[in-house]
């Protein structure tokens, strides 16, 4: 079904953000430590 | 084994008398109970929605309300002139200390649903005598759960800057599942449904307290030990 | 600092094969029948979902043998443990219902599951809340084993009323008695999408747990 791509196209990008997101928080703030 | 009853029994006392003689929590209590129902009632279309139908969750985020707000006091008594420590070098077992504040806390909850039971048939015009055994014992199941839970975590927040906004959202996850069984087997009552259909949720309730009080018994010691 | 460096390579490891295995599911593995391309959401969903409540279920673990061996090593496993389940908690509570509009036709459904997910959810928070409301380190520790513990000891009864009651989630597939019903193709795709996550929660955990280690040094300094 075609018309379901944007959900998972969605869900696969919210879903890297997330997880980039937090590597990125962790990298950062071992940084400063 | 009878020394923890009995001291518990005792400190169970103290806090009533406390309680009883001031009377302003008990009092505040009810009267905000009162107040929920009569909010409940006013802000429902009688003609479109039966009473029936939402009965079962006014009658427990009344009793849930009540219950939160008697842990939010359960450990303030003790914060007044160091009192926890004065309990916790007394010649009694940790125990005994949260089966007294247990026992208070359940004592004072049931007051309240005590008032509030009735109320609540007598303003949504709910039949719950012929129901009255088995709903009284969903009643006692899920408040044993949130209260044994809530006195163990209200020892935990008391001392915490924000003990009043924190207690109810840890608590809330231990809640839920009590509160959704309740409502559950409170509903299947009330429709009059037949009894073998409530007893699930009857013994997910039953499960949850025998596992949950022991646990909380076992683990009290560790939030007033040094 | 050793471990965080591990935990660095790891994460960073992680996240490269999560490209591996996006492109595996989106490029190289079959459409379902029946749900089309928003079934993939699975590859991503479900790992993350195991994920969530191991953490937990570590988290709680950590807590019982805190309390009994006073080690502050676990303690501070079970913070890193309890953030890495926020993580993945989120993840499955968005991509849940993203998944769930277009096959149910609609965002959320206080199905078992779903509930107790949220729930889940709900408990990690608490958990950080607690932790960041108790200022002595001593007391901190202590208390936060405690509704560790109680939250691991909730997860069972979720459990049990998930699968005794039949709910518009999808049943378990995987994780049930008997062999999982999933053709090869995308059970393969599954199980490397789960290494991945896996490769990431240790990922992350290291780092947190380092953090938390240099955040008390600097303390002590």
């Amino acid at each position: 079904m075609p018309e379901n791509t944007p959900y998972m196209v969605a869900a696969y990008i919210i879903t890297a953000v997330i997880l980039l997101a937090y590597a990125l928080l962790l990298y950062r703030r071992t940084l400063k430590s | 084994m009878v020394e923890i009853l009995r001291h518990g029994w005792l400190l169970a006392r103290k806090d009533l008398l406390v309680e009883f003689r001031s009377r302003t929590a008990i009092l505040s209590a009810v009267v905000f109970t009162v107040l929920v129902l009569l909010v409940f009632n006013f802000g429902r279309d009688p003609t479109a929605v039966a009473a029936v139908d939402l009965a079962p969750s006014i009658l427990w985020v009344t009793f849930t309300f009540a219950a939160v707000l008697a842990l939010n006091r359960a450990f303030q008594l003790e914060l007044e002139n160091q009192a926890l420590d004065g309990l916790l070098l007394a010649p009694v077992s940790r125990a005994s200390i949260y089966l007294g504040k247990l026992v208070a806390n359940l004592i004072f909850v049931a007051v309240v649903e005590g008032v509030g039971l009735p109320l609540f048939a007598l303003f949504f015009n709910v039949a719950i005598l012929p129901v009255l055994g088995p709903l009284l014992v969903v009643i006692a199941l899920a408040t044993v759960g949130f209260v044994a839970v809530g006195t163990l975590f209200s020892a935990m927040t008391a001392r915490t800057r924000f003990a009043e906004l924190l207690l109810p959202v840890l608590l809330l996850p231990f809640m839920l599942p009590p509160l959704i069984w309740a409502v559950f087997a409170t509903a299947a009552l009330l429709a009059g449904r037949p009894l073998s259909e409530a007893t699930a949720w009857l013994r997910f309730l039953a499960a949850f307290d025998l596992v949950f009080v022991t646990l909380a018994f076992l683990l009290f010691p560790a939030t007033v030990n040094e | 600092m050793n471990l965080l460096k591990a935990g660095r390579w790891i994460t960073a490891l992680g996240l490269v094969l999560l490209a591996g295995v996006y492109v595996r599911a989106l490029a190289f593995t079959p459409i379902e029948r029946t749900q089309g391309v928003a079934q993939k959401i699975f590859y991503l969903h479900v790992p993350a979902a195991i994920w969530t409540e191991t953490a937990m279920i570590l988290v709680g673990l950590a807590s019982v043998f805190f309390l009994f061996l006073k080690d502050p090593r676990l303690d501070r496993f079970a913070e890193a443990s309890a953030e890495a389940g926020i993580v993945f908690g989120s993840i499955v509570l968005t991509t849940g219902p993203i998944w769930g509009k277009p096959i149910w036709g609609t965002w959320w459904t206080w199905d078992a599951r779903l509930t107790l997910t949220l729930l889940l959810f709900l408990m990690y928070v608490g958990y950080l809340l607690l932790r960041g409301a108790v200022t002595d380190a001593g007391l901190r520790a202590r208390y936060a084993a405690v509704l560790g513990i109680c939250g691991a000891c909730l997860v069972p009864f979720v459990h049990l009323s998930v699968i005794m009651f039949r709910t518009l989630h999808p049943q378990p597939i995987i994780l049930k008695p008997g062999p999982p019903s999933l053709p090869a193709e995308m059970l393969v795709t599954f199980l490397l999408s789960f290494g991945v996550f896996t490769m990431l929660y240790v990922g992350f955990v290291m780092q947190r747990y380092a953090l938390s280690l240099l955040r008390e040094e600097a303390r002590h300094a």
